[in-house]
């Protein structure tokens, strides 16, 4: 069957790649563009580790086909922030010690990073909820919910 | 609308992929053709008819209907349906109209809409034609939609003065989770007694079910405990619940019972308020 | 071993919290999986898999498979001269031969240029099988005449048990008895049972049953192999023992060991799924027939259907106690269901329940069976959180039954260091009377009888505890650790790191050679550099691996001094290592750097040895760890719904080299013993299909079903651990499941046996007032 051009916007950049027409975002994004962040831990969206940013919503990339996301504007965990340049939630995932074996850990990011914007200040229960699309099997959430909550807090106390 | 003409059993229609992708995924589907329906404009409205009701388009997502406005005020066990569908990344992708024709007996946006005697707008070659939502479902995955047609809006009316609902379901984990049981309801009042009410189940049938015993049980009465308690017993009668790797078919009938007190006396409280 | 470095300052080193090396990695999606990876001319493997548990295979036609334009290659198990019948492990399994022995048992396999058309491939495989009767029950299937799961003649593998190296002394019958499917049997003995129960004033029997858990890792079996043209084999991996997977990859295949370099790839979680081979040599074979790289990753659903879960553990206790609550007897049986082939380890479960309390008399047996379903693997100290759900659970309702506090009865009766384990050894120095005595020192136990009288709105609150733990590994390891030119220090194991690990031993590298943690860098390396270094598993990393790091860094260190008081005319004894200079002690200014000593090992025409610190030893110690838990809940009676307010996890470490990550290991070792406790199961119907293959309806904790996880840690020195420590990772995943049931019967007075305590158990009990 013949590849479609897919034209998007993925982390800041428009983007023009072929895709199969049963490929996923998340296939597409992997496979066709070298964003191998996003994890595919399950592929039916029970997992959260396909989480990326879509139009700046977290949505499950794994659910939708890559032809989709034309016109739309796709963020993935590479588009958050970089080794040296890192996001505040990575920089408090990092100091929090929260990655064990780390397959969890973009998409929960991404999840915490579209909570944070849509809702600065969460509660504890907000924050959970934030997060509970996302498995995690090594950490128990413990040191995500602490690495968020401070997050949230520190910018909170900027805004101020 | 031409392409949905010629469109035979090879065609899947896609609007959020949800419940469509992991059949996909599994294998369990192999769709020649997907038409994704997620960009046209009329199916993402939510609009309100001046009074009349609410119209809803298909691909309106769950993540919407948790969050909107008017929903939250007038038909909050819509929004707390929407709410509770899978998790945030799931509903800001999966819709009420996949919801609804993907037509699991669990579908949580179906009881709601029961309760709230939604129509179901669908459009064909012939035109258009409205089906009460509880005529819709004919079974488990099937509903009245022809191969050439299309779930467009629901119509749902408005529940008027002194009136309220909820959407409670049981699931093992907080979110994240499909409902062993769900049930709605929604009840109006008229000085002290009530006019109209509706209850409705999912996960205890082929397809989700009014429990009809249990609404006569309530209209023309005052609603006490004690009605609720009898009502909540009636609601057993709609239910004909198997055993399956969610749940037992005597924790089902055991959760009907529990979560049709609970949906009811939620209602009266918002009824009452 | 547990020398203490002398130096004039502290070294920045153990017992600091510092979060690994390679975190900014991990939070920005750089670090590299084995899906990850795409080297030119990839192929991608899928494997048609049996639907049935039980079938005769009648006929394979892969000829239109074959035919699609893009398919590589298709495989059935006629095309692997290697297969061989009666197949020891899955691994050897490689393709069913003629008969299928579970549901998703692998029967063809197919490389392609692209994922998509592997699986028309698979659509186009005719398979004819001839459906046969299925033992999927481990009561039935131990039953003269139950459908047969082996072929008659296979011997029981016994090398998990070996790999997890827990329990000498107790003897593992492989021979089958009478009925076909019981793979292993075992039986611990002590005193007259049967007269001490007849003269107990309290006899409690109880059946305990745990299902099938998945270890539930987040990344799927994944592996990437490459040959060259040399015959040499590369595999990328995804495992928790490089030197494992080449050891039995080279054994499958018949190749020399030094014709596979096993690359080891960031470990997406394993927890003892991923300590056995499974998908490897599948996948080394295709890429063999088409000279490709080919790559395979399973799906969730294979993983669920075809992984190597935790086995069924079913658990028969009858205890009796004097009224004053003296211990007289425990009869026991422990039934593991290991699925299609054997590897249960089936000791730790009759030692636990004979020997963790002072039983003066004891009968327990275990038996592993057979079924038509996946084969098991370990998971997080295999068998432990089952058999402690049973012995914790009887220990509770005894000290109930005589109205005994349920913390001063468990001290009571808790084995001491000395006393002998029922297979005759004994215990070893352990923490577990000081962590039970911790937990009951918290302010939440304290006030457990005021949480249980706040219960209002109809809801029920209680609070439960327990106490479980693990022996503890041993598997020789080794490692290097060179001074480099520039001073710094480089230290190489074969340590696959999933859970931090490589931070802890660079820790301990820095405090036995004296320098500070930032001049130290940590290497896993492949399998053709690295020493030979054992599985990421049975908590025994930092206690084994850490023992190796702790002497290399010693001997690179003794040569280091040697090194110095030559050039410094002094003597090694006075000399020492600080601030990256070796001086001689009292007289500061006299001293020569650590990169001066560490150029002229690399120099030109130089006479000075390099330094490379060297250690492999083996062990024969172990350092038994335990946990102890507390789980304050709430129950909505109607709904069964569980509340878990608080759960607080002490656990005695030994000595914690890097607090940070030792955290880490209690709280997600807690969830996954949670995940056990309350919602997890794989449920199968008679015939042996899985019902619940997604992670929709295998149901592991998200953050909403959870508190904050507290943690406490104690250090009690494990006499031969590195500077004291012990393993860390598996006790956390021991107690949860008797923590809760105490406390769902602390809550509504029922007690409850059989896992998960789902909500329909707990609401259908207090319904049916049991």
């Amino acid at each position: 069957m013949a590849k479609h051009v897919l034209n998007c916007t993925v982390n800041d950049e428009p983007t023009e790649v072929l895709v199969q027409p049963w490929d996923t975002l998340l296939d597409a994004l992997r496979e066709r563009m070298g964003l191998t962040g996003p994890k595919e831990g399950c592929g039916t969206g029970d997992c959260g580790a396909c989480t990326v940013h879509f139009d700046g919503k977290p949505i499950a990339s794994c659910l939708l086909l890559a032809m989709q996301a034309r016109g739309h504007t796709v963020r993935t965990i590479e588009g958050l922030g970089k080794p040296g340049a890192l996001h505040p939630l990575q920089e408090a995932f990092v100091k929090h010690g929260v990655p064990q074996c780390g397959f969890c850990i973009p998409g929960v990011l991404m999840a915490a990073a579209a909570l944070l914007t849509e809702n600065p200040r969460p509660t504890e229960e907000e924050i959970r909820y934030g997060i509970a699309g996302n498995l995690c099997r090594c950490t128990g959430y413990t040191k995500m919910l602490a690495a968020i909550t401070e997050t949230a807090g520190a910018a909170a106390g900027r805004r101020s | 609308m031409r392409a949905l003409a010629q469109r035979g059993p090879e065609t899947k229609l896609l609007a959020g992929g949800t419940d469509l992708l992991p059949q996909l995924k599994n294998g369990l589907l192999k769709p020649a053709r997907v038409i994704d329906l997620s960009g046209v404009a009329r199916l993402r409205a939510v609009e309100s008819a001046n009074g009349q009701g609410l119209r809803i388009g298909s691909a309106v997502t769950a993540r919407a209907l948790e969050l909107d406005r008017t929903v939250r005020s007038r038909y909050l066990s819509l929004a707390e349906s929407g709410a509770l569908v899978g998790s945030v990344q799931v509903r800001n992708l999966a819709t009420l109209g996949g919801n609804l024709c993907n037509a699991a007996p669990s579908a949580d946006m179906a009881p709601p809409l029961l309760a709230l005697d939604a129509e179901a707008i669908i459009l064909g070659p012939k035109g258009e034609r409205r089906v009460p939502i509880a005529t819709f479902f004919t079974g488990v995955r099937q509903t009245v939609l022809a191969p050439d047609e299309l779930l467009v809006e629901l119509a749902v009316p408005a529940p008027g003065a002194h009136s309220g609902g909820n959407y409670l379901r049981h699931t093992p984990r907080r979110e994240l989770d499909i409902a062993v049981v769900g049930v709605a309801s929604q009840l109006t009042l008229a000085n002290g007694v009530c006019t109209k009410a509706r209850v409705a189940l999912a996960a205890v049938a082929p397809v989700p079910v009014r429990a009809t015993a249990a609404e006569r049980a309530l209209e023309g009465q005052a609603v006490t405990p004690d009605r609720i308690a009898r009502a909540a017993e009636l609601a057993l009668e709609a239910a004909r619940p198997i055993s399956d790797q969610r749940g037992s078919a005597d924790f089902r009938r055991h959760l009907v019972r529990v979560l049709t007190r609970r949906t009811l006396t939620t209602a009266l409280a918002r009824a009452s308020a | 071993m547990s020398s203490v470095m002398k130096t004039t300052r502290d070294v920045k080193g153990i017992g600091l919290s510092i979060p690994r090396p390679d975190a900014p990695e991990k939070v920005t999606g750089v670090v590299q999986y084995v899906a990850d990876l795409s080297p030119r001319g990839l192929l991608h493997a899928k494997l048609l898999r049996s639907p049935h548990a039980h079938a005769r295979i009648l006929k394979i036609d892969v000829s239109k498979a074959r035919a699609l334009p893009g398919v590589r290659a298709v495989l059935t198990a006629a095309d692997i001269p290697e297969l061989k019948r009666k197949a020891p492990t899955r691994a050897h399994a490689v393709l069913a031969i003629d008969r299928v022995v579970f549901a998703g048992q692998p029967v063809a396999a197919v490389a392609a240029d692209e994922p998509a058309i592997a699986e028309e491939a698979l659509d186009l495989i005719d398979v004819q099988y001839e459906v046969l009767a299925v033992s999927a029950d481990p009561l039935e299937a131990m039953k003269p005449g139950a459908p047969p799961v082996a072929d008659a003649g296979t011997e029981a593998d016994t090398s998990e048990a070996q790999a997890h190296g827990s329990v000498a002394g107790v003897t593992t019958e492989a021979k089958p008895a009478k009925a076909v499917n019981i793979s292993q049997q075992a039986r611990l003995q002590r005193g007259d049972v049967a007269k001490a129960l007849a003269e107990s004033d309290v006899v409690i029997e109880k059946t305990y049953r745990v299902p099938m858990v998945h270890q539930g890792y987040l990344e799927p079996h994944a592996v990437l192999a490459q040959w060259d043209t040399a015959g040499n084999l590369t595999l990328w991996a995804s495992t928790q023992g490089s030197f494992n997977t080449r050891s039995e990859v080279a054994d499958v295949l018949e190749i020399s060991e030094n014709r596979i370099k096993v690359i080891p790839m960031e470990c997406g979680g394993g927890f003892g799924g991923k300590i056995r081979a499974l998908c490897e040599p599948i996948t080394a074979i295709l890429a063999r027939a088409t000279a490709r790289p080919v790559r395979y990753v399973m799906t969730r659903r294979e993983e669920l259907e075809a992984g190597m879960p935790a086995p069924q553990v079913i658990i028969r206790l009858k205890t009796g106690v004097k009224r004053d609550g003296t211990l007289m007897a425990i009869e026991g049986e422990a039934i593991l269901e290991s699925g299609a082939f054997s590897g249960a380890v089936l000791a730790v479960s009759g030692v636990f329940l004979a020997s963790l309390y002072r039983w003066p008399n004891f009968d327990v047996k275990g038996f592993e069976v057979l079924t038509h379903k996946p084969s098991i693997a370990a998971y997080r100290a295999p068998v432990a959180p089952q058999t402690i759900f049973a012995i914790d659970s009887q220990m509770e309702q005894i000290a109930r039954a005589i109205g005994a506090d349920p913390v001063e009865f468990r001290l009571r009766h808790l084995q001491r260091e000395g006393d002998k384990m029922a297979n005759g050894q004994p215990w070893l120095s352990n923490g577990a009377v000081e962590v039970l005595t911790r937990i009951a020192e918290h302010p939440l136990w304290k006030k457990r009888a005021e949480w249980k009288a706040s219960s209002k709105d109809g809801r029920l609150r209680g609070t439960g505890l327990s106490l479980g733990g693990w022996l503890g590994g041993l598997q020789p390891t080794g490692a290097t650790v060179r001074l480099n030119p520039d001073g710094t220090l480089q230290v190489l194991t074969g340590q696959v790191d999933i859970a931090g690990t490589n931070i802890a031993l660079a820790q301990i590298a820095a405090t036995a050679y004296g320098v500070d943690i930032d001049k130290v860098k940590i290497t896993t390396g492949d399998t053709d550099v690295a020493p030979m270094t054992g599985l990421s598993a049975g908590s025994k990393t930092t206690y084994t691996v850490g023992v190796a790091v702790m002497q290399a860094a010693q001997n690179a260190r003794n040569q280091t001094l040697e090194i110095a008081a030559k050039e410094l005319e002094a003597s090694v004894h006075d000399l020492e290592i600080d601030d990256g200079k070796v001086v001689v002690r009292g007289v500061p200014n006299k001293g020569v750097t650590l990169a001066q000593i560490g150029k002229k090992g690399n120099l030109y025409m130089s006479k000075v040895e390099p330094v490379l610190g060297v250690s492999h030893p083996a062990f024969s110690v172990q350092a038994p760890a335990f946990c102890a838990q507390l789980a304050k809940i709430e129950i909505d009676p109607d709904t069964g719904e569980l509340t878990l307010h608080d759960f607080v996890v002490v656990q005695d470490v030994g000595k914690a080299i890097n607090p940070l990550q030792i955290e880490g290991q209690m709280q997600g070792g807690a969830v996954q013993s949670l995940g056990m406790a309350l919602t997890e199961a794989l449920m199968y119907d008679d015939k042996g299909r899985l019902m619940n293959p997604s992670l929709l309806d295998y149901r592991k904790l998200t953050a909403a079903d959870l508190p904050n996880i507290e943690t406490i840690i104690v250090e009690k020195p494990a006499p031969h651990g590195p500077f004291g420590a012990r393993g860390v990772g598996e006790p956390p995943i021991v107690p949860a499941p008797a923590a809760i049931a105490n406390a769902v019967e602390d809550a509504t007075g029922v007690r409850l046996t059989v896992l998960p305590l789902s909500p329909e158990r707990i609401a259908l009990a207090i319904a049916n007032g049991k």
